[in-house]
């Protein structure tokens, strides 16, 4: 049964890729749609990133905003000042955004900040990054701004149509799917879901729990700077709303309702939650304003009701009955 | 006799205004089964917390081998060779038997040898059918079993072991006993038991402290204990002279 079903996992998934990059030739040339794709593709990125600290290190971050933002303004000032390809750009954004989250995970994981108040600690940080970059006149200030624009640049990674984006996006989500499924197997995922589940337990266990949290801080950090990076290309300006509190938020809430700590979990919620928001917003968005964040939030309270476990056991339930009506024919 | 192992001396733990341990001094011989009783607050838990790294003392010192491990991180004296099991199981709800296990294992293992490690201590600790199992579906009895087996992966010179008799039925607490005894006569490992059963304590223990408002009152064999006046005092009062 083991064997059996590796076997039948690794070709669905190829198949799911395989759909996946097939799916913007359907929708030819209509970029609403491959926006609304791509940004379904996004918060999976993030997502999957989150569920490193959040899902199998059980750390509620609500930071998500803070190292996407510090990714783009990496990303765009440098291509804006010295016109530095995004692609090493997206790199060194990353990397900012690991050293601000060692800067802050240090003396938060040293003095032991945990549960509810290393929500709400993380939750300021994108605020306090928010109000300090539209204060900081020579790279952020209250007005957009613009990346140069290019009809077709690989280099400027900037393009007149969103398909690039969409790709280089699905690319990034294997890439941080790939991330989560080697760690989550690996000796630092056993200790982050250790310690995840109980700190003082992990640590008479052998578990250097204020490290292993920091090495998951900075994994997600450095996942959500790359992708800060990719965003500020994909909408061609930075600006100091990209430090986004309600986004940081609902990249937790993708984490928590994917089902914590399993692999393909986020990319599910963000498949069904992101689709449902896009659409309540373009079909309800013009009859009455915020009408779709009431719906919106309706489905989340159903789920949260109804399946507290997350969506990813359901997933995998329904999967394994599948699997077994196989197996019997 | 041999060596101490475990070197406790002038051990002060204060929370606001109360003296929780009072100057506890003890030593623990390399090999033996070592217990320390006491009735309800007496400071057990908190002597256990403070050998163990999870809290701090205020004043005192641990030696472990000779050196001072007073004070430092709980995984850091993991490593060196102590760790405990809780009174309250601290159970990974959401992770299966093998996966806790793995947990303890990855100390010192990796790859094929952890896996070997994990197998070794399943069989020790009987748990070989319940490896699949989730820990949240696991009655009290074997959450004891799972947190020792866990302990027993990081593969401790000294183990501590916080009243893992409490609360088990007659024949899961002789399983246990039989368990314990086999870890220290076939593995060697040192034992600490802090316990409420007395049954358990008589019979397996060598050397026994007791401990009353955070000072040790007694100290010997189980014999001696039983019938020394403070421990009786500690335990049932003062006898009413009329």
């Amino acid at each position: 049964m083991r064997r059996s079903r590796k076997d039948i996992n690794r070709p669905l998934l190829i198949l799911l890729l395989g759909i996946a990059v097939l799916l913007p030739l359907v929708v030819r040339s209509n970029q609403y749609t491959l926006v609304l794709l791509t940004t379904i593709l996004l918060y999976g990125v993030l997502a999957t990133a989150w569920n490193i600290i959040g899902g199998l290190a059980g750390q509620l971050d609500l930071a998500a905003g803070a190292y996407l933002g510090l990714g783009a303004f990496t990303t765009g000032t440098l291509l804006i000042r010295w016109n530095v390809s995004p692609w090493l750009g997206m790199v060194l954004g990353g990397l900012v955004a690991i050293g601000f989250a060692l800067l802050v995970g240090y003396p938060l994981f040293r003095f032991g900040v945990k549960e509810v108040w290393y929500a709400l600690s993380s939750a300021a940080l994108v605020e306090v990054l928010r109000v300090a970059f539209l204060i900081w006149n020579q790279v952020g200030g209250p007005v957009e701004r613009y990346l140069p624009y290019h009809e077709w640049s690989l280099y400027h990674l900037r393009f007149a149509t969103y398909l690039p984006f969409f790709y280089i996006m699905l690319g990034l989500l294997v890439l941080a799917l790939l991330i989560h499924h080697w760690i989550r197997q690996s000796k630092l995922g056993y200790y982050l879901m250790a310690l995840g589940e109980n700190e003082e337990a992990a640590e008479v266990l052998g578990v250097n729990t204020q490290k292993c949290k920091l090495q998951a801080l900075s994994i997600y950090a450095f996942l959500v700077g790359v992708t800060g990076g990719i965003y500020a290309c994909m909408y061609g300006f930075i600006h100091p709303n990209f430090f986004s509190g309600p986004m940081s938020t609902e990249v937790a809430i993708l984490g928590i309702v994917g089902g914590m700590g399993i692999t393909y979990g986020p990319v599910m919620a963000a498949i069904l939650l992101v689709s449902v928001r896009e659409f309540l917003r373009a079909n309800l968005g013009g009859q009455l304003e915020g009408l779709y964040l009431v719906v919106y939030a309706t489905v989340l309270i159903l789920i949260a009701l109804f399946r507290p476990q997350g969506l990813g056991p359901l997933l995998r339930q329904a999967y394994d009955r599948l699997l077994a009506r196989v197996a019997k024919e | 006799m041999s060596a101490p192992i475990l070197q406790v001396s002038q051990l002060t733990k204060r929370f606001g205004n109360l003296v929780a341990l009072n100057g506890v001094s003890l030593e623990i011989r390399e090999g033996e089964i070592f217990s320390i009783i006491g009735p309800n607050g007496a400071g057990k838990t908190t002597l256990f917390f403070n050998i163990i790294g999870l809290q701090k003392p205020d004043a005192g010192r641990v030696l472990f081998k000779g050196t001072d491990i007073t004070g430092k991180s709980p995984h850091k004296i993991c490593h060196l060779g102590i760790t405990c099991t809780f009174q309250v199981p601290r159970a990974f709800a959401n992770m299966t038997v093998e996966e806790t296990v793995r947990v303890g294992a990855y100390k010192r293992y990796q790859g094929r040898e952890m896996s070997q490690k994990v197998d070794e201590v399943l069989r020790i600790c009987e748990l070989e059918e319940y490896r699949h199992q989730r820990c949240s579906d696991m009655g009290l009895a074997h959450l004891r079993r799972v947190e020792l087996a866990r302990a027993l992966a990081t593969e401790p010179v000294l183990l501590l072991l916080d009243e893992s008799g409490a609360g088990l039925n007659p024949s899961e607490l002789t399983g246990l006993m039989d368990i314990l005894h086999r870890l220290n006569e076939e593995m060697h490992i040192t034992l600490c038991i802090v316990e409420h059963v007395m049954q358990m304590v008589m019979s397996l223990a060598q050397r026994i402290v007791v401990l009353d408002h955070g000072e040790i009152i007694a100290e010997g064999s189980p014999q001696e204990i039983s019938t020394h006046p403070r421990v009786i005092e500690a335990y049932l009062g003062k006898r009413v002279v009329c």
